[in-house]
Formats: C-alpha cells, structure tokens, sequence
C-alpha cells in the first residue's frame, strides 16, 4: 500500500499514527445488581489509512465502542484520542466541533435530511461549520460515489443503496481523521451491500480514508484490513488481511 | 376499546398537556368573562339593595326620559309635596333626596376622584330617621353655606371639621364650610363615589332647582305591608305634582336592572372577545389533533391490524378529545378565576374604573363553561378523527408523519370561490343590505383565506425563506424547508396568527382612520382659540353660568357652551346637542345643508340630514319633544346639517328648556380671544376661573384636537388588550406544534447532532423556521386585516373611502411584533430539540 498522507494529509497534522485511540475504555450501565458492562478495560487503536471491521456477537458491546470513540457516548472509565485529541474535557461545543471536522459517520439507516438534495447532503458538514470545503476533493468523492445525476435529488427519490452511497460520500466530504461506519449496509440486499462496501474499500485504498465499520456479517467484513472481534465487552481477538472462510472459522470458535 | 382508548390517553401525558393548553386558554376567558360580569354584578346588586335596605317606599317624579344607551333621565319632585306624604298613614318618617352632580375639590387644588370612576354626589343630610345618612362627627349642615362629608372621602382627602371645601356642581363653583362628616348606613361610602351632603334648600338650589328634590324616602311605622304603604301614599299625592310611589323592593330593583343593563353592554363586549379566543383555540385543538393522529398512524394501523375496526379507532379518538376537552375546560374555569381579576386590572388600566367585590361564581357558570370546551374540543377532533379511521391496516411503517395536501388546485379554487362570495356579501352590505349579510362575508373571506392557506403555505414559506437562507446559511436552508415541508400543518399553525393579526391590523387601520376623520371634524367645527372640556360625560360636567362669566373676562372676545341631554322625541329618548346660538356663532360650526344654525329659535331644532330625510322631515316640519319633568313643546325643523365629528343627531337652543326641570350641564365651552389680547394674561385669567377652581380641563384649540383624536387610542388600547389573548393562544398554537414536530424529527436532529451540528444551530433552525411559520400568518393577516379596516371604513365612516388612512408605522409594528412572537414561541421547543438524545435517537429500530 502507498503512503495516504503524502496525498491526502489529514487534516490536523498529527505525530501520532493512529487516527483514533482507546485507553482502559470502561462503559457500565446501571449499577450494583443491575450493572451492565458493556466495555470492560477496552484499549484498541486504529491506524490511520486503515479500513477496521469491529465484530461480535449482539451485546458484545461494539457499537457501544464506536460510540464512546465518535464522542457520542460517555465513558465510565479510560480514555479516547481522536486525531490525538483527547476527548474527556472537552465541551459539548467542541466536541460537536470535532464530529463535524474530524469524524465521519455512517449509519444504518436515516442517514441522511429528508429535506436536503444529495449534493447539500454531502456537504452538510461543512456548511454547518459554514465552511466551503474542497471543490476538487468534493468533486471526485461524487464520481467516485457515480451519483453526478442524482445530485439535486432528494433523499425520497433515491433507492437505498444510492441513500448509503451518498451518505459515506457525506461522511467523505470533510476529510475527516476517521469515520466511523455502523451496519453501513444492514438495510440493504446483498447486491447493493457491496456497492456500498467496494466505495467505502475504495475511500480507504484509492483516497487514503480511515473507516472503521460495525458489521456482524463475515462477508462485510471480509472488505476490511482488519477485523477487531469483541466478546462481552472485551477484545476476544484480532484478524489481518481476512477473507469470508477465515472470519467464519474464527467466529465459530469465538462462539464456543 | 373504551379502557384501552382511556389508557392510552392517560399514557401521554405530555400529549395531553399540550391539547389541554389551548382549550384551558380558550375556555379561561370565556370563564373569565363570566366570573367577571358575575361579580360585577353582584357588586351592585348588594350595593343597591344596601342603599335602600331601610327604604320602605320611594316617591318620584312620573315623568322621564329614557337615554339612548341604557338608564334614565327623571324628572323632579316639588318640596312641598314632603308633607302630604308625611300626613299618610302608616307614614313614620320621610326625608328629601337628591342626588345630584357635585365634584369636592381636594385640598391640592384637584376634584377628587377619576373622571371616569365612581360618581361624585351632592345630596341632602337631614335629621329623618328616613334618611340615608347619620352623623358620625359634628352636626348636620344649616344654611347656604355649610356641609357635610362622606367619611371615606373626608378621610382620603385629609378634610377635617372647620375646613372650607370647594365644591363645583351645576349652579358653579362655591366655597362651603365643613362642619360634619356622615356615614352611609354602615359604609363610609358605598361604591367608592364621594358625596358632599347639604340641608334640603341649599342642596335644591346648588344642586337641581330650588324647591325641587329627585324623591322622598319614606320610612314605614310597620302598621301596614310596603305595598299598601306606597298604594296610600299615591292615593294622597297631588296629580298635579306628577308623582308616583313604589316600595323599597321595587326601586332595588329598578336600580339593579338599570345598571344590568349598562353592564350587560360591558359584558357583551368582553363574552366577543372571549369568543375570538375560542375560536382561535379551536384552531390549534385541532392542529394538535391532526398532529397527533399522523403521528399514531403506526399506532392505529396496528390497532387496526390486531381486529379493531375504523369505528373503534374513531371512537378511540373521540373519548380522548372527549377526555382532554372535559379536562381542560375544568381547569380553563379556574384559570378563569384569575383571568377575572386580570380584567378587572385591564379595565381599571383604561380608564373604566369597577369596583368589585368578592368573587361570585355560579355553578351554572361551571357547567356552561365545561360544556362549550368540551364540545368545541370534540367538534374540533371529528376531522382528524375521522381521518385516523381511514388508515388501512398494513400502513406503511414510515418514520415521519407526512400529511398528504390534496389536490392543491380544487383547495385554491374553493378558497377563491368562499372569498368571492365573502367579497360579494360584504359589496352587498356596502350596498345598502343588511349587516347579517357582512357578517357572513367577512367569515366566508376568513374560511377562503383558511381554506387556501395550506395550497400557499409552501411557495409563501420557501419565499419568505429565502433571505433567511441568505443570511443563516445551511440552518437557515433547514428552518425554510422544515416551514415548507409540511404545508398544511405550517397553515394550521399559522391561522390563529393570522386571524389574530388580522384583526389587531384591522382595528388599527379602523382606528387610524377614525382618527383623522375626527381630528378634521373637530378642526373644522370648532375655529376658537381654547376650550374648557369636562371629561364627565354621563354625569354633570360645567355649570351653564361658566360660559358667560369666561366671556365677561377681559381679552376674551367670545365664549359659549356646548351641552347636551335627553328628551323624548320621535317616541323614544334621544340626546340633542344643546347650544346657544347667538354666543355660538363662529365656535361651533355645523355643516349646514339647509338653514342656518345662528338663527336657531327657542323652539326650534336642527337635524342630521341622513335622519332628517329618512323621517320625511323638511324644514317647518313639527316634531313633539318632552323633557325630563314631563313637559310638552313642539320645535320646527329649521335647518339639516351633515354629519359631524360630535356625533349626534340633533340641535337645540338652550332657550328651550327654559322654565323646565332639565339638568343642563355644558361638556366644553369654546372661547376665542379678542384681537390683539394678551395671550398670556388671557390665558391666566382663564386658568383662574376654571382650572385652578377645579373647572374642567383647559387647552388650546391644538392640545383639545390632540386630545379628542387621541380618545380612540384608550379604546384601541383596550381592544389591543382583549386580543392579546388570542395572540397568547396563537403563540401557544405554535410552541404546541413546533414540540410535536421536534418530537416527530427527533431522530433527523440527532443525526444533526453526529454529524456536527451544534447546539445553537439546533436552536437556529427551529427558531427560523417559527419565524417563517408566524411571519406566514402575520403577512397574510396584515393584508386581510387592511382590507377588512377599508371595509369597516367604507360601511361606517360617513365620508366613505376618502377617510381611510393606512397606518404605515402600526402595521410595520404589527410585523415586527410577529417577527418577535415567532422567536418567542421557538424558545422552548428550541431548547427541547438541542435536549434530544444523539445515542438514542440514531439507535436503529
């Protein structure tokens, strides 16, 4: 793989090579007989230039870890660096700032404002941080995406394949140090899943992104560098460079 | 069904809250209106039936006068009649009344009490056990110069014993003694009116006529029941005196409905504004229901999946408005309670000062009020209703609420139809036909403009959008297309606005108008150089000798008096303009169309040539005219005028009254000054004579037309006020919908919050798009409003058209004052939307 950042520098230089960093990551819901533990003494980073799959079971506690690293959600315990920054501290303010600038989001569904057409999606983010953005970069996410001919349409009007595509490409348009992907295609066939999982390889082979994307499908995640598997909110194990056999195996044994 | 649709009520209960709300406004000003009016009432009942408790029959005069707007004009009783009644038996004691007009001036130089406040009298205070009055420090007044005080009065305005008092009253302004201070029963003084109180002579001649009183109270020896006592005192009176006797119960009670029908006009007044509120209350009832049942359509569609048929979900429906409306109007009653004495303080604030006592609430009040919030709620859901029965099972699961608008183009089309038949309706009015016919027109205009609003609501919205695009940039893009993407509910919510602003704009404009139209009037009738006005209007006001005593003043070239009374003519009270006209001549100038008002006989009248011609009257026609005592003269027509700036229909020279009983007060006196007279001395001089004896009011011709214009105002003011609550509602209607809205789009603003939108953008797009929503309504409300104003004008204003006068500043004010309703109703549902939850709002279902 080449060098990302001698093409696309991140946006905030930073020594640090891992775009996001969790430290003794520790959420627990309720307390004494009801205590939940959703992450127990998480520490995990991701790379920058790196296409991360987190899997597990249901309740294994991943999308609570997206959250708690994407600033949503608050930690019990332990710490998170964004691009690092550190996270604890930082007000409601600054953090909304650092999602705007810094992260990326995709989710399952309800990506994106039913109001807005494709093209004021895309750019949302920079408009809300009443910023222009880079035409050029811009430009090549939507041919990248191949929605040129959709741009003025409102969401209402696209399949749901095309709603996902433009929200990664939204999720694009800042530059971000990382995005963060839940179940980018759990409301989609499988034909269109890979549509949307071959833009997101591409964001991170061909454009030096960094994704890291929650998925409980072997076949998804098969499109990542890495899979990072989680078990009761704890890192039950890794795997580099995966295909669709290997994951099942090793969820197979992860179950047992 | 009936549990199931009764629990699923009780489970939202910031649903039902919020429903609640506009009916609990709505019916709190109905309740209001009516504890209010209630309590009213009941004051003066007491009040009254306190006056005459020891009353046991009433002689008076037989003849009157009924005035135009309720009570009555009466004639006098001779003194001399005091002692017949007195020879009756069965007869213990009776005492001489007079209730007259007579202002104490305070020791600061001011007439104590408000202009328009309680009534200040001049009455009699005797030694007869009949009497009204006791002494309760010094003595009882003797002789033409001495007088007694009410203790309430004595004790605001510091008199004490000994002090001298000036008192002005129709016969002028004179100097008395003070040598005693009474009570009134028990009370220092009833009502809150001041009384100076002489001996019987004294206060005929001051007061009325001499050797006249208004009545006799007579005092019963018990021997005999009150009906047979006034039975045996109107057998012993004289024909001749024109006398008659009822009992104690009776005057009570003539009182009592005397003054409920001068509230009942008070009361009507208020019960219309009350009924606007409702109305516009009716409108975000059922908004809110519409709302509300797009956004359970998963919830009825499932219902309807599981085997409940449409009539179950409609009835589901309905006991939930059934409930919230019961629920709703019961607290509106007693949200009505402090409603009440909000009116109270508003009416006070304008100059009509009640007083009230206690809190009177009738349980039928309770009943009525709960039953018209109930029904009004009920009617408002059938629509809505009816619609959630219409979801087929298998709705689609869709996240939003979406309303479907219908076909645009047959809404706009009716709405066209309704205003132009509206437009027709009140044509017709201006026309000639009945004031039904404008009432209907004016509503089928409000229905059209309602009925397009929501085929206008997206094109208006995206307009007036746009510069706040320009400004705010994406939020600003949001707050547009959230305005615009739910036409019918930004109609909805923008309707009270707009029938609010409508008809504030329309009283403004009605007002303006009026306004200039009087300020020419009075420019153009009156050409002197001061006036001397009383601002009490109804009762007394500057004693007839003022006018010449001001002319004889050195600089003065001029002066005359203006008055005006009751008389019966054309078989029915009328107040005639009272004038002199040979001191009138150049003061007071009518818009003659025949004849000519400086040649106005003894025995003569002038006529408004509209009524003048309607009667068939011309000049030399004869019409009968009888005053207050009962006497019969018949005047000739001698002139037509237009009408004027005084209002008022006809005129008369004071001549005529001569050698009747009639009260004569003047209300203004217009003075012009000698040529080449010293302003300045002239000016003192007339200060000194009027002012400064507590005379009046004394301004230039300028400052008196400021004045008189201004008048309109303190009635705007109050009107203003009235409708602030249906503003209040207004405002309520869109922090409802703008609550249900972020509920409904929780999910879209905590996507908006992931992906980087902070707080105050939050609170920037909801906050536009409220302004985008009021400034819809207030636009569209404005422009209705200015019509309706021409129209007003058009139909009432004598001089047509040509008085309308557009008030640029107030209707720019009216839309800012929107603009600024619209950011206050988003406070709230702002903060709610920055408060969604990111986690649980992205949560995926």
């Amino acid at each position: 793989m080449n060098n990302p950042s001698a093409t696309f520098p991140p946006p905030v230089a930073s020594s640090d090579s891992a775009a996001a960093r969790a430290t003794n990551v520790s959420k627990i819901y309720g307390h004494d007989d009801s205590e939940v533990r959703a992450l127990d003494d998480v520490t995990i980073q991701f790379e920058k230039g790196h296409f991360t799959a987190i899997m597990g079971p249901s309740g294994s506690g991943k999308s609570t870890l997206m959250h708690c690293m994407a600033g949503l959600d608050s930690l019990t315990n332990g710490s998170v660096a964004i691009n690092g920054i550190e996270l604890s501290g930082l007000s409601d303010r600054e953090l909304t700032k650092l999602r705007r600038d810094q992260i990326g989001f995709v989710f399952q569904a309800f990506n994106l404002i039913p109001t807005l057409n494709s093209k004021e999606n895309i750019v949302l983010p920079l408009s809300l941080g009443g910023q222009k953005g880079d035409d050029a970069w811009i430009d090549k996410i939507i041919d990248t995406i191949g929605l040129r001919d959709r741009l003025t349409h409102r969401p209402s009007e696209l399949s749901g394949g095309q709603q996902q595509r433009v929200a990664v490409a939204r999720a694009l348009a800042s530059k971000p140090a990382i995005i963060f992907a839940d179940e980018p295609t759990g409301n989609l066939d499988s034909k269109t899943g890979h549509e949307v999982l071959n833009f997101m390889r591409k964001a991170v082979s061909d454009l030096g992104q960094t994704i890291v994307m929650v998925t409980h499908d072997a076949a998804n995640a098969s499109y990542a560098d890495r899979i990072v598997f989680l078990k009761d909110g704890k890192i039950a194990g890794e795997m580099i460079a995966p295909t669709q056999d290997r994951v099942l195996d090793y969820l197979k044994h992860l179950g047992e | 069904m009936l549990r199931l649709s009764l629990k699923m009520t009780l489970a939202r209960k910031g649903r039902l809250f919020l429903t609640s709300l506009a009916i609990i406004l709505g019916t709190g000003f109905l309740a209001g209106t009516f504890i209010f009016s209630d309590t009213l009432n009941s004051t003066f009942d007491r009040l009254f039936s306190d006056v005459f408790k020891d009353v046991d029959a009433y002689v008076r005069s037989s003849s009157f006068v009924e005035a135009e707007f309720g009570g009555e004009q009466r004639g006098s009783a001779p003194i001399t009649a005091l002692e017949t009644v007195l020879a009756v038996p069965g007869v213990q004691a009776a005492a001489p009344d007079v209730q007259g007009y007579a202002r104490i001036i305070g020791k600061d130089g001011k007439p104590i009490g408000a202009d328009n406040g309680p009534p200040t009298f001049g009455g009699i205070a005797s030694a007869s056990a009949a009497g009204l009055w006791t002494i309760e420090e010094g003595r009882l007044p003797v002789g033409p110069t001495e007088m007694v005080m009410d203790k309430a009065t004595a004790d605001n305005g510091k008199f004490a014993l000994g002090d001298t008092v000036r008192i002005n009253a129709q016969m002028g302004s004179r100097e008395f003694a003070m040598v005693g201070i009474a009570n009134y029963g028990d009370v220092s003084s009833p009502g809150g009116a001041t009384f100076a109180l002489f001996d019987q002579p004294t206060a005929s001649e001051f007061l009325l006529k001499p050797g006249f009183v208004d009545a006799f109270l007579v005092q019963g020896d018990g021997t005999v029941s009150d009906e047979r006592l006034a039975s045996a005192i109107n057998a012993a009176l004289m024909p001749g005196d024109k006398l008659e006797t009822i009992t104690g119960a009776q005057i009570t009670k003539e009182t009592q409905d005397q003054i409920g029908v001068v509230l009942g006009f008070l009361t009507l007044f208020l019960t219309a504004f009350a009924f606007i509120a409702l109305g516009i209350g009716c409108f975000v009832i059922y908004n809110v229901f519409s709302i509300t049942t797009a956004q359970r359509l998963r919830e009825n569609a499932l219902l309807r999946a599981i085997g409940a048929n449409k009539r179950q979900v409609v009835i589901a429906m309905m006991v939930e408005a059934l409930i919230i409306g019961l629920l709703g109007s019961a607290l509106g009653f007693l949200s009505g309670i402090g409603l009440s004495r909000g009116l109270s303080s508003m009416l006070n604030a304008f100059g009509i000062e009640i007083p009230t006592k206690g809190l009177t609430i009738h349980p039928n009040r309770i009943a009525t009020t709960i039953i018209v919030g109930t029904i009004v709620t009920v009617l408002s859901a059938i629509l809505p209703a009816l619609r959630a029965g219409r979801v087929p099972p298998l709705a689609a699961l869709r996240d939003t609420a979406l309303e479907n608008v219908g076909s645009v183009k047959r809404r706009v089309t009716i709405g066209v139809v309704a205003m132009l038949l509206g437009v027709g309706a009140i044509a017709a009015t201006a026309a000639g036909a009945t004031n039904i016919l404008l009432g209907i027109g004016v509503l089928l205009v409000f229905a059209g403009v309602l009925i397009i609003g929501p085929g206008i609501a997206k094109p208006v919205a995206l307009g007036l959008g746009r510069p706040i695009e320009k400004l705010r940039g994406v939020t600003g893009a949001m707050a547009r297309q959230n305005a615009a993407r739910n036409p019918k509910r930004t109609a909805r919510t923008a309707a009270p606005v707009l029938i609010g602003v409508a008809l504030v704009t329309a009283m403004t404009v009605f007002a303006a108008s009026v306004r200039s139209e009087v300020r020419t009037a009075i420019g153009d009738q009156f050409k002197g150089d001061y006036i001397v006005s009383s601002a009490n209007r109804q009762f007394g006001g500057l004693a007839p000798s003022l006018a010449p005593e001001l002319a004889a003043l050195p600089g003065v070239a001029q002066a005359t008096g203006l008055g005006f009374t009751s008389v019966n003519l054309d078989g029915s009270g009328k107040f005639v303009f009272v004038i002199d006209p040979a001191t009138a001549s150049g003061l007071i100038t009518f818009d003659m169309v025949q004849g000519n008002q400086s040649e106005l006989s003894a025995n003569g009248i002038l006529v408004n040539d509209s009524r003048a011609a309607s009667k068939g009257w011309t000049i030399g026609s004869t019409i009968e005219v009888a005053m207050v005592d009962g006497t019969k003269k018949t005047v000739a027509v001698e002139g037509t005028f237009a009408s004027s700036g005084f209002g008022g229909s006809y005129v008369v020279n004071r001549a005529l009254f001569e050698g009747t009983l009639n009260n004569l007060f003047d209300t203004n006196i217009y003075i012009r000054l000698a040529d080449g007279a010293n302003n300045d001395q002239v000016y003192n001089a007339l200060t000194a004579a009027t002012t400064d004896k507590g005379l009046g009011t004394l301004q230039s011709r300028d400052e008196f037309i400021d004045a008189e214009s201004g008048q309109i105002n303190q009635i705007l003011g109050l009107i203003y006020g009235l409708l602030g609550l249906s503003i209040i509602i207004a405002i309520v209607g869109i922090v409802i919908t703008l609550l249900l809205s972020v509920f409904e789009r929780r999910r879209e603003i905590g996507l908006l919050r992931a992906i980087g939108m902070t707080r105050s953008q939050v609170r920037t797009t909801v906050r536009w798009e409220s302004v985008i929503t009021s400034m819809f309504g207030a636009i569209v409300g404005v422009v209705l409003g200015v019509a309706m104003g021409f129209v007003l004008i058009l139909i009432l204003a004598d001089s047509g058209a040509s008085a309308f006068s557009l008030p640029i500043a107030g209707t720019l004010w009216i839309l800012v004052l929107s603009f600024i309703v619209g950011v206050l109703a988003a406070v709230y549902p702002a903060r709610r939307a920055t408060k969604v939850d990111i986690m649980q709002s992205i949560a995926t279902t």
